[in-house]
């Protein structure tokens, strides 16, 4: 699991060292398994001055004349930790004193109260440690409204965010942000949220199950004793899922059913050929169990998914959360789902912010509070300045392995009132 | 004595649409010489285990009280008590035409057999009659194009398929299949027999039927068979299907002309989810590979069980929330309300076993399954709705072995179509669920004649085996009802041992215990409290709607629901405590001998468990109301052999009736037309005293002779009753300010009770409507049931009383009641026939003591036809069932209320209050 501590503080060290850190502006999304962060830290070294030019030209524009900002230049860290290790969550803010962002004279909040944008259920059940710990104010933002608010910005924003992954091959699309809506936000957390998104801030959650990443993560380490999620993933990419499913094959005798349009190596039954074999789970190797796991919960979020934005006429499914976190096997079960269900007719798109859409949503929320106009402007330069440098870290590169490196960060400017 | 022979012969065939025979433990009757062939069909008697409508009042009513002896040294006796209804197979009995059809499945073969027999030529003198009378030409006969039969479902372990042939060899349903023909002329092996079949099974165990039994198995395709099976349960059985919630079962009625489409999900080991169009019609439109070999196949992995059933058990006594992420525990407790989520909500199953240090040893492995099965089951509830959404289709039904009859897994289901269509869509499930496989390969035969069968025309028996069963239970292979008897006895001994999941039966009732399946093999199946049994479905194709109800469709016979607890509990106990006193009758009307005390005593055990069992679960057989369980228990005395246990009651009480009736008729004839009217109507509400199915009433019968309790009860009949329309019915009989009304053409008397109740009662009334000129057709039933008359007796009832009465004689002889008549009916019909309108009797084609207008006799159909006026009279039938009814005619239902709490319930009043309900045509 990433936000293993040792490896965050080193990655901000370096990052910290690179520019003339200002941070501000914290986010957290605190769920069920993760606790997702994203923060902003300004350094002029860090961007160039063209492009700072730019965009303050065009963010004067756009304000109308109304107020004055200050531009900020700087990158947008995404950072994660297991929930369980919640304290190593709040050492690290602390140690980065990023509580204290409001302290730096960007903006005035409301007496000396540091206010942090949170959502996920844990900025609730975790609101009182926050104030204990660190005397935040966790500010709640509704979930829903910050997943889409955060995939509404990546997805106008950022130039290569959406891609298929189909066969082993991924190609990027080009979204075109005026054809953008509607479309259908598939959150796979612990638990998976579908929601139809029909705009900025308008959407529905409108379904929902809850066989999600939780419950790959938590049968398989029942099942397997895998001691991390990435563990377990790793173990699935190796292993074999006929030892253990029953395909239609299987029923009918090496034939399929073709009758109905069932292939032989159609899963008839995940895990169903456990029922007819005379093995105990010790007898199955770690890596087939872990395979059949993550090719039946895929498979079944997809074909959800599917059924869900066929009722809703919607072309478009994003895939989010932290269960897909770029793995390969996961992101290629899920797309067969789609093609398989829709005839070929949808698509699965995935994300590769897909896991701080929350956090992210969270973190633009502070525009509501009048204290900056951050996200407007933020998405406005990025959509405007198509050639905009984005540090993804080694997301890109590494998301056809099997382990990606979570924490990155985007480069960015936010525009803050003076 | 012939003609009585011939009575019996034939009352059998117009009833059940087959023969039966009532004496298999009775008397072979050699009178038959004529009719040797025929009768010998009669023997047939396929299922001792079973027997419906077979016994005969008529002849039981003049047959000496020992019991003539069946010579069964030809028979071989077979059976296994797996199927409850052992079989007898006589030989000779070569026209018993059976077909078999089977779904083998990964853990249960499931087996769906046919029997039927052939029909008679008719030959009942009163019958012949009636139907001259009411113009029902053989014509009419011909064209039932299917012949009477039973439709049996029985289920096996796919591991004990050994079991499964036995079965199958020792009923000789391998010598039916498609090929009868053969085993008709007695060259059964002829190895061409071809049996239909499905499910994995049939190809896997092919070859093993083929050397065992001969048999080819013919695979039939299994979405064909589940959507024929599927389509066959929702249109022939009225509540096939069923809604869970919390708990509760809802038996549905659904329209069979409103049926399609719907969504058919079968949840076997992967799941299928099949959209149904029509006969045939159908596609399939999605599926899902969790299903039950993912809960089974997951759960043996992670609890170690050794069964399907074992794990499923384990679930019940689980608590999931130790496992399972809650939207609570996200939330910190507090609900996700904006988008429609509470803190229990599931928000990632297993979900908690990521943030707990715990090994899978750590949990509990009823806590592993019940979070599994809800995963599972909630899931395919999601993707069931989504698809059904769809295609726009209303109805989801589940089925599969999955399932079966899981409570929890049905509300989990449900649960999730409730929840995801905003209450939209419901989730229904069927009662064979686990048979829609079989019953589909049985459709698939050609020409088995059922597929044109109406949901009118089938009755579901539950068998003395039923209380203990959903399908499977082992025990000793039962031969005769001897030996079944003994496994009744045997029970009871057993029965300190055996741990009963059963209520006890009250104190002071027969003093049953609970019970539960003998297990003669440690590692039997335990029966799931929550499933459903399974009947013998009977196919009377003679059964028709009454055509005078005003509207079948709505149309509910029982006036008390006893899906009422509190209701079933009541009847629970009355029933019980009516109980030694029907033993002590029924063993009397046997003579009293030791064997009529065994057969009593096993009688009570049976009857007791089917009360338990309903007692612990209301809906195990169905849609139950007080007319099924009344019948259930008339049903039960048939089992034992107690053809008629009121036989000599009945016989005493119209004796002493019929002494009484000239006084009585003299009485009436001096009174004025109102006072005669008031007086008639009084009469048949005091005699309706006289019913020994009502506890309040048996007491009173020791304090009077029958007419002194009738004067008493008439004289304390004081107007207004409890309920009190007789002003009405006045005046539509004697019309008011001088005016005349029409007289009723022909008025359908629904007879009640024997004795003074049709003697002094209805008979008095039925002359006042034939002297004003109306035809009168008195309905009675075809088998006995408490000391109610049935059509049978009533013959002799009204010769006896028309020879004191020139009125009565008259319509009978018109109607064709007497010899007499019937020569000069045939002599010189049309002279006799202006003398007087017509006093008729039809059976009504049922044997208990309630009526279910759905299910009536052709020659009552028939006889409906031209009747413009019903009195139903008596409790049964005028209050348990059809008080609100509604007619195309005037109706009138008359009754006293012999029972505290109906009288509470139904017209806010006491105990002998009076109901006199008239109700014009609506």
């Amino acid at each position: 699991m990433a936000g293993d501590g040792v490896e965050v503080a080193k990655l901000e060290e370096k990052e910290l060292k690179l520019c003339e850190d200002q941070v501000s502006h914290l986010a957290l999304d605190i769920g069920g398994s993760l606790i997702k962060m994203v923060y902003f830290s300004s350094s002029s070294s860090c961007s160039t001055d063209d492009q700072e030019n730019g965009f303050i030209r065009e963010g004067t524009n756009t304000s109308s004349g109304n107020l004055e900002y200050r531009v900020l230049s700087g990158r947008l860290h995404f950072l994660k930790f297991e929930t369980s290790k919640i304290s190593e969550c709040i050492e690290f803010i602390s140690s980065k004193r990023l509580q204290h962002y409001g302290d730096q004279g960007d903006e005035a909040p409301a007496g000396d109260k540091h206010i942090v944008k949170a959502t996920g259920g844990g900025a609730f059940k975790f609101s009182d440690l926050f104030k204990e710990k660190l005397g935040i104010i966790l500010d709640k933002v509704d979930e829903m409204s910050s997943l889409v608010a955060g995939a509404n910005f990546l997805l106008k924003a950022v130039h290569h965010e959406a891609f298929t992954y189909m066969d082993g091959v991924k190609d990027y699309v080009q979204i075109d942000h005026k054809d953008l809506y509607p479309y259908l936000l598939v959150n796979v957390g612990s638990g998976v949220s579908m929601i139809k998104v029909d705009g900025d801030n308008e959407f529905e959650r409108v379904s929902g199950t809850s066989v999600g990443g939780g419950t790959f993560w938590g049968l398989g380490k029942l099942l397997t004793k895998c001691k991390s999620f990435d563990e377990l993933l790793e173990l699935s990419h190796q292993g074999n899922n006929r030892v253990i499913d029953m395909l239609v094959g299987d029923i009918y005798g090496g034939t399929g059913y073709s009758k109905i349009g069932l292939t032989s190596t159609t899963i008839a039954s995940s895990f169903g050929k456990a029922v007819s074999q005379n093995k105990e789970l010790e007898d199955y190797r770690t890596e087939d169990v872990a395979r059949s796991l993550l090719r039946m919960i895929s498979n079944n979020i997809g074909q959800i998914a599917y059924l869900n934005a066929l009722r809703f006429g919607l072309k478009r499914i994003f895939f989010g959360g932290f269960f897909i976190r770029g793995h390969e096997y996961t992101m290629d079960t899920i797309s067969v789902a789609v093609h398989f269900w829709s005839n070929g007719e949808a698509k699965a798109l995935f994300l590769h912010h897909e896991g701080f859409l929350g956090a992210l949503g969270a973190f633009m929320s502070y525009e509501k509070q009048g204290c900056t106009d951050i996200a407007h402007q933020f998405m406005e330069e990025h959509s405007s300045v198509a050639k905009s440098p984005f540090c993804t870290s080694d997301r890109l590169e590494s998301s056809t392995h099997t382990d990606v490196k979570d924490n990155g960060c985007i480069e960015c400017r936010v525009q803050v009132r003076n | 004595m012939d003609n009585l022979t011939e009575d019996h012969q034939e009352r059998n065939i117009g009833i059940d649409g087959h023969i039966n025979i009532g004496n298999i433990g009775g008397e072979v009757n050699h009178n038959f010489d004529t009719e040797k062939t025929a009768s010998s069909t009669a023997l047939a008697r396929e299922e001792l285990g079973e027997k419906d409508m077979s016994p005969v009042a008529g002849n039981s009513m003049h047959r000496s009280s020992s019991r003539p002896q069946l010579d069964l040294s030809g028979a071989a006796i077979q059976g296994n008590f797996e199927e409850k209804d052992p079989t007898i197979l006589l030989p000779n009995q070569s026209d018993d035409i059976s077909h078999l059809a089977l779904d083998i499945g990964g853990s249960l073969i499931k087996l769906v057999y046919f029997s039927r027999h052939e029909n008679q030529p008719v030959n009942d003198r009163r019958r012949k009659i009636i139907k001259a009378r009411l113009g029902i030409t053989n014509s009419n006969r011909m064209s039932y194009p299917i012949l009477g039969g039973r439709l049996h479902f029985v289920k096996f372990e796919t591991a004990k398929i050994n079991e499964c042939l036995d079965f199958i060899y020792s009923k000789q349903l391998h010598h039916s299949g498609m090929d009868s023909r053969h085993w008709q002329s007695e060259s059964p092996n002829t190895g061409n027999t071809i049996i239909k079949a499905t499910g994995g099974g049939a190809y896997k165990f092919a070859d093993l039927f083929k050397e065992r039994l001969g048999i080819s198995i013919e695979k039939e395709d299994e979405m064909n068979c589940l959507v024929a099976g599927a389509n066959f349960l929702l249109k022939a059985i009225r509540h096939e299907a069923f809604t869970h919630k919390e708990g509760q079962k809802e038996f549905v009625q659904i329209d069979s002309n409103d049926l399609f489409p719907y969504l058919l999900v079968n949840i076997g080991s992967g799941v299928s989810m099949i959209k149904v169009d029509g006969d045939g019609i159908y596609q399939r439109v999605s599926g899902t590979n969790v299903g039950g070999g993912t809960y089974w196949g997951l759960g043996k992995l992670l609890t170690k069980c050794k069964s399907f059933d074992e794990l499923l058990e384990l679930s019940q006594r689980g608590d999931n929330r130790t496992i399972d992420m809650l939207v609570g525990d996200i939330y910190g407790g507090m609900d996700y309300s904006k988008i429609g989520l509470s803190a229990s909500t599931i928000a990632s199953s297993f979900g908690k076993a990521i943030s707990e240090n715990k090994e899978l040893e750590d949990y509990r492995p009823e806590d592993i399954s019940l979070s599994l099965l809800r995963m599972i089951s909630y899931n395919i509830g999601q993707i069931s709705y989504l698809n059904a959404l769809r295609f726009g289709l209303k109805r989801i039904f589940f089925g599969g072995f999955f399932i079966r009859g899981h409570a929890y897994t049905m509300d989990t289901i449900s649960f999730a179509v409730q929840f995801w269509s905003k209450g939209q869509a419901q989730a229904m499930f069927l009662r064979h669920e686990g048979f829609l496989g079989a019953l589909g390969a049985f459709m698939s035969y050609e020409k088995h004649g059922l597929d044109d069968l109406m949901v009118h025309q089938l009755v579901e028996r539950f068998p003395m085996g039923a209380p203990y069963i959903g399908g499977n239970v082992h025990g000793p292979p039962l031969g005769d009802l001897n030996e079944k008897i003994s496994w009744m006895e045997k029970f009871v001994q057993k029965g300190t041992e055996i741990t009963a999941p059963v209520p006890m039966t009250p104190p002071g009732t027969t003093g049953l215990g609970g019970f539960e399946v003998p297990s003669s093999k440690g590692d039997t199946l335990r029966p799931d409290a929550s499933k459903l049994n399974v009947g013998v479905l009977h196919l009377v194709p003679s059964l028709e709607v009454f055509p005078l109800l005003a509207d079948p469709k709505t149309y509910e016979p029982n006036t008390i629901d006893l899906s009422d607890h509190g209701e079933l509990e009541y009847w629970f106990t009355v029933l019980s405590e009516h109980m030694p006193d029907l033993v002590d009758k029924a063993v009397a009307s046997e003579g009293g001998t030791e064997d009529a005390k065994r057969r009593g005593d096993a009688f009570a055990r049976a009857f007791s468990a089917h009360l338990a069992r309903l007692m612990e679960e209301p809906a195990a057989y169905g849609k139950l109301g007080l007319a099924n369980l009344l019948e259930l228990r008339e049903e039960c005395l048939r089992e034992f052999h107690f053809l008629d246990a009121y036989r000599s009651i009945k016989q005493r009480e119209n004796e002493a009736s019929l002494a009484v009736l000239p006084d009585l008729l003299m009485e009436i004839d001096s009174m004025d037309e109102e006072t005669r009217l008031l007086t008639l109507i009084e009469g048949v509400l005091a005699a309706n005293i006289f019913d020994w199915g009502s506890r309040a009433c048996v007491d009173l019968y020791h304090k009077g002779t029958i007419i002194e309790i009738y004067r008493m009860s008439r004289n304390k009949m004081q107007r207004p009753w409890g309920v009190d329309d007789f002003d009405i019915f006045k005046e539509r009989m004697l019309g008011s300010a001088g005016k005349k009304p029409r007289q009723y053409k022909r008025a359908l008397l629904f007879v009640d009770n024997s004795g003074a109740d049709v003697v002094l009662g209805m008979l008095p009334l039925a002359r006042e409507f034939l002297r004003r000129g109306t035809e009168v057709v008195l309905v009675a039933n075809s088998l006995p049931a408490l000391n109610d008359v049935t059509a049978m007796e009533l013959p002799d009832i009204v010769a006896e009383a028309a020879k004191h009465c020139d009125v009565l004689r008259g319509a009978a002889e018109a109607g064709g009641l007497l010899v007499d008549a019937m020569i000069n009916i045939q002599d010189s019909p049309t002279r006799e026939r202006s003398i007087s309108v017509p006093l008729m009797v039809v059976e009504n084609g049922c044997g208990s003591p309630c009526i279910d207008l759905r299910q009536v006799s052709s020659e009552l159909a028939a006889a409906a036809k031209d009747a413009d006026l019903i009195i139903l009279e008596g409790m049964g039938r005028a209050l348990h069932t059809n008080y609100n009814a509604k007619f195309k005619c005037d109706a009138l239902k008359l009754a006293m209320v012999k029972n505290q709490r109906l009288a509470a319930k139904l017209i806010n009043g006491n105990i002998y209050d009076c109901v006199c309900r008239f109700e014009p045509a609506s």
